[in-house]
């Protein structure tokens, strides 16, 4: 079997462990009802992940996230206050900022080579600041705004039992594994990520891979903050804050490397659910936040080491395979 | 042998910061010839090559292309009109599958929908590796494949365009011999097919073997250009470096000291999955050379008895008394030295001067001022070193980064020379370094061993193993399968238990 596709059944398995702790301790935590709300958490995480995911794959960071999602949604509240124009162009004009904030991400980290890390280091302070100015003040106090459209509303509720968030998230998800292993764009994060000198040497335009990642992200974020709002009814300059933690988490949690080259789509969905029934199980424990927050960093500390102790291991059972084989 | 020029390059001047790399330098070559290139390093060939392939814009000459003159400004160009480059430094990419690297940006698309079509492409990468017979899978993941078989899917890349002209910059520096003979059957093939190749190396034994005709460039200029019945080894060396060569290099050592003290005893070293049962002595003052083939385990049995890995069972003597490697800090200050197989990733800090470097290792015996290290020590050792063992540019505050591979070599053996040493472990010491270091570097390991410090050379270069070590060991699959003592050990001794018996023919032919 191959080594990715057994990284993978270990982070089911790890999902897996963590419903039977939180199902043998708690009555209310295996109903259908709760775990609906666990995908619906899921999905706003795994939204954003997908974008990530691709940041990642070409050994990128994005912690930007949550402050594109504030921007998005007072951008949105801004609209919606102030003129009249139709739902649908207001949701466009979110999902346009977003997009904008991600190219601007991608732009200064290729044009101007900067590392990842403090390009979005700093974006995430600027976008939130940007935030806070076109946020709506009463009596120079900073509030939250509504967003009360009953068509927008709409966004935030469910069909059939399924809310509309965990259909988009599946149905974007779908097309970011598509992309991941069945575009050119895709094998290019791969090739990115894994060996950027080979790749630049094979005639891809690795600037142009590693911007279009993050502008994904920011659009992704994008649509997480629409379906967010929408659920709240209303949006802060808060919104989204620590989103980037909980999104990272995820990808890692679902496989991908942070040293690039490896990790899909469908490790994200896996480490998005584990993410979201950790804080759910958490909560119906009646932990504190604080509390929740030490599980949650230790839990990625594990995860990392044991990525990293496993590969190790697999490295070496594949010599050992080797070794056996040569000149056969 | 077909006459006609598939590419010329006439008068290509190309200078550094105001340095004359190349000066009006010719070079041209015909369709379906191996074409070598030679010269020491420094003397143009990569310059020279980047210019053909896009990488660098000369400062003046003319590139002509089947008659026509072109202008090559991207690797893009290069490509489009036939020629493939196969680097040195690996360029595949370990996360994807074999098909995946061979078809990298050009991958075939399933009609409308701009999907990648997997069947079609891993058929066509299949068809190709089933052509020249490699041992390969068109869906295996790179990552998996030892870094001989990466080289193979880099040079079956530039057979997928159908290029014309391939340029291998030193393909077999990484290539075992049954690899490497796998490599010269295809250039054979290649040839037949009309398909033209420039073809670097610093082996040349290979070059001789291999190719039509030869080139020499020499600090910047042209040298000589021999067609093959005029290529003769020991002029070509002359012309290179232009100087003569020591002729009694090649012959036979015995140890300069007479003694059959045994310094060091390895007894049933083992470490799971790299080697086993590993046992040998090394006597004082011998060179202790280490055959096989890459990935044998020779590399890991250095490291571990150096300290830098850990191994599962076996004992190590040194002097009479158990030795435990239990760091790298602890063997370097009971007087091991170390020069590691990767030079660039491990054998120096690039960014740092040479006496930075060659002060790195030896802060314990440099004296210690108040607050700090006596810098003007520091200074002074460095420069004894730079001197005894003539590091080019001598000058102690120069990055080595920025120096000659040859030189970068100095300084990383230099830092030891300044200890006291019992036991020097060279791994690899002279690949890719040109033919004048190279000599250099022996006669400091011998000089070493004169001395009564025993050296342990792991080397994949059999010219270099015969004629330095006084014995060697030649190890297999992670275990030591033959001793070949002092007296008439030849390079096919060592090739011969190096690969098994099986291989033979196909490295002779």
């Amino acid at each position: 079997m191959n080594k990715n596709t057994i990284r993978k059944l270990v982070s089911a398995g790890l999902l897996l462990i963590l419903i039977l702790i939180f199902t043998i301790s708690s009555d209310y935590f295996l109903t259908l009802g709760n775990f609906m709300e666990i995908f619906r958490d899921a999905s706003v995480v795994g939204i954003i992940g997908i974008g990530v995911t691709m940041v990642i794959l070409t050994a990128g960071i994005d912690l930007s996230t949550g402050s594109i999602m504030a921007l998005v949604g007072m951008t949105m509240a801004n609209i919606y206050r102030y003129t009249l124009l139709p739902i649908w162009v207001m949701i466009l004009a979110g999902l346009l900022v977003g997009t904008l904030a991600g190219l601007f991400n991608g732009v200064i980290i290729t044009k101007f080579s900067l590392p990842e890390f403090i390009a979005t280091l700093s974006t995430m302070s600027i976008f939130r600041a940007l935030t806070y100015i076109i946020s709506i003040k009463q009596n120079g106090l900073i509030t939250s705004q509504a967003l009360k459209a009953r068509s927008f509303i709409l966004l935030g509720k469910s069909v059939g039992g399924i809310y509309y968030v965990i259909i988009v998230f599946v149905l974007l998800a779908v097309i970011g594994q598509v992309i991941l292993k069945y575009t050119r764009f895709g094998t290019n994060l791969y090739a990115v990520g894994s060996n950027i000198k080979a790749a630049q040497l094979s005639g891809i335009n690795t600037d142009r891979t590693r911007a279009l990642a993050y502008v994904i992200t920011g659009f992704c974020a994008g649509i997480a903050s629409v379906f967010m709002t929408a659920r709240l009814q209303s949006t802060t300059a808060l919104l989204g804050e620590g989103m980037e933690f909980n999104v990272i988490a995820a990808v890692v949690v679902g496989g991908c490397s942070l040293a690039g080259g490896r990790g899909d789509i469908v490790g994200t969905l896996i480490g998005a659910i584990f993410m979201a029934t950790l804080d759910n199980g958490i909560y119906k424990f009646q932990i504190n936040t604080a509390y929740q927050l030490i599980i949650k960093g230790i839990i990625i500390i594990c995860v990392v080491v044991f990525d990293s102790w496993y590969n190790n291991f697999m490295d070496e059972a594949s010599r050992n395979k080797k070794l056996k084989g040569v000149g056969e | 042998m077909n006459q006609e020029i598939i590419l010329e390059a006439c008068d290509i001047n190309k200078s550094f910061s105001g340095v004359q790399v190349l000066n009006q330098v010719h070079l041209d070559i015909r369709k379906g010839e191996v074409h070598a290139l030679m010269g020491e390093n420094g003397a143009g060939k990569s310059t020279l090559i980047k210019i053909i392939t896009g990488a660098y814009t000369k400062d003046s000459g003319r590139i002509f292309w089947k008659g026509q003159e072109v202008e090559i400004n991207s690797l893009k160009d290069c490509q489009g009109l036939g020629m493939a480059c196969i680097y040195q430094e690996l360029s595949v990419i370990p996360a994807l599958t074999v098909a995946q690297n061979i078809y990298l940006g050009r991958e075939p698309k399933k009609g409308k929908t701009g999907l990648i079509d997997y069947k079609k492409m891993n058929r066509m990468a299949q068809e190709l590796i089933d052509r020249y017979e490699f041992p390969l899978k068109a869906t295996d993941i790179v990552d998996s494949l030892g870094i001989g078989l990466r080289q193979l899917v880099e040079i079956l890349k530039g057979l997928s365009c159908n290029s014309e002209l391939l340029i291998m910059d030193e393909p077999t520096a990484s290539l075992s011999g049954k690899e490497a003979s796998i490599l010269f059957r295809i250039i054979d093939a290649l040839r037949r097919q009309e398909v033209s190749i420039i073809y670097i190396s610093h082996r040349l034994e290979e070059v001789y073997m291999l190719s039509d005709r030869l080139t020499i460039l020499r600090d910047g200029k042209n040298a000589a250009v021999l067609e093959k019945e005029e290529i003769i080894p020991k002029d070509v060396i002359q012309t290179m470096i232009g100087k003569v060569v020591d002729e009694s290099a090649g012959s036979r050592k015995t140890l300069t000291r007479n003694t059959n003290e045994v310094v060091l005893k390895v007894e049933g070293l083992t470490r799971k999955g790299f080697f086993e049962n590993v046992n040998f002595e090394v006597r004082q003052g011998e060179i202790l050379g280490f055959g096989g083939l890459i990935g044998a385990g020779r590399t890991e049995v250095m490291r571990c008895l150096y300290g830098a890995d850990k191994y599962q069972s076996g004992k190590i003597w040194i002097e009479g008394k158990e030795y435990v490697p239990t760091s790298t800090r602890k063997s370097i200050a009971f007087g091991f030295g170390f020069v590691p197989e990767d030079r660039r990733g491990q054998g120096f800090i690039p960014l740092l001067s040479t006496n930075r470097n060659t002060a790195l290792t030896n802060y314990d015996i440099i004296r210690q001022t108040a607050f700090s290290i006596s810098s003007k020590e520091e200074l002074e050792m460095c420069k004894k070193i730079i001197e005894k063992i003539d590091i080019r540019p001598a000058d102690p505050e120069k990055q080595v980064g920025l120096m000659s591979g040859g030189n970068q070599q100095k300084v990383v053996i230099g830092k030891w020379l300044m200890r006291e040493l019992k036991i020097l472990i060279v791994d690899e010491p002279t690949a890719g370094i040109d033919v004048g270091a190279k000599d250099e570097i022996y006669h400091i390991l011998e000089e070493l061993a004169a001395k009564g410090v025993i050296v342990i050379l792991v080397s994949s270069d059999l010219q270099e193993l015969v004629r330095v070590s006084h014995r060697i060991l030649v190890m297999r699959k992670g275990k030591i399968v033959k001793e070949l003592a002092e007296g008439t050990v030849t390079q096919a001794d060592i090739l011969e238990a190096a690969s098994g018996i099986e291989n033979q023919e196909e490295v002779a032919g």
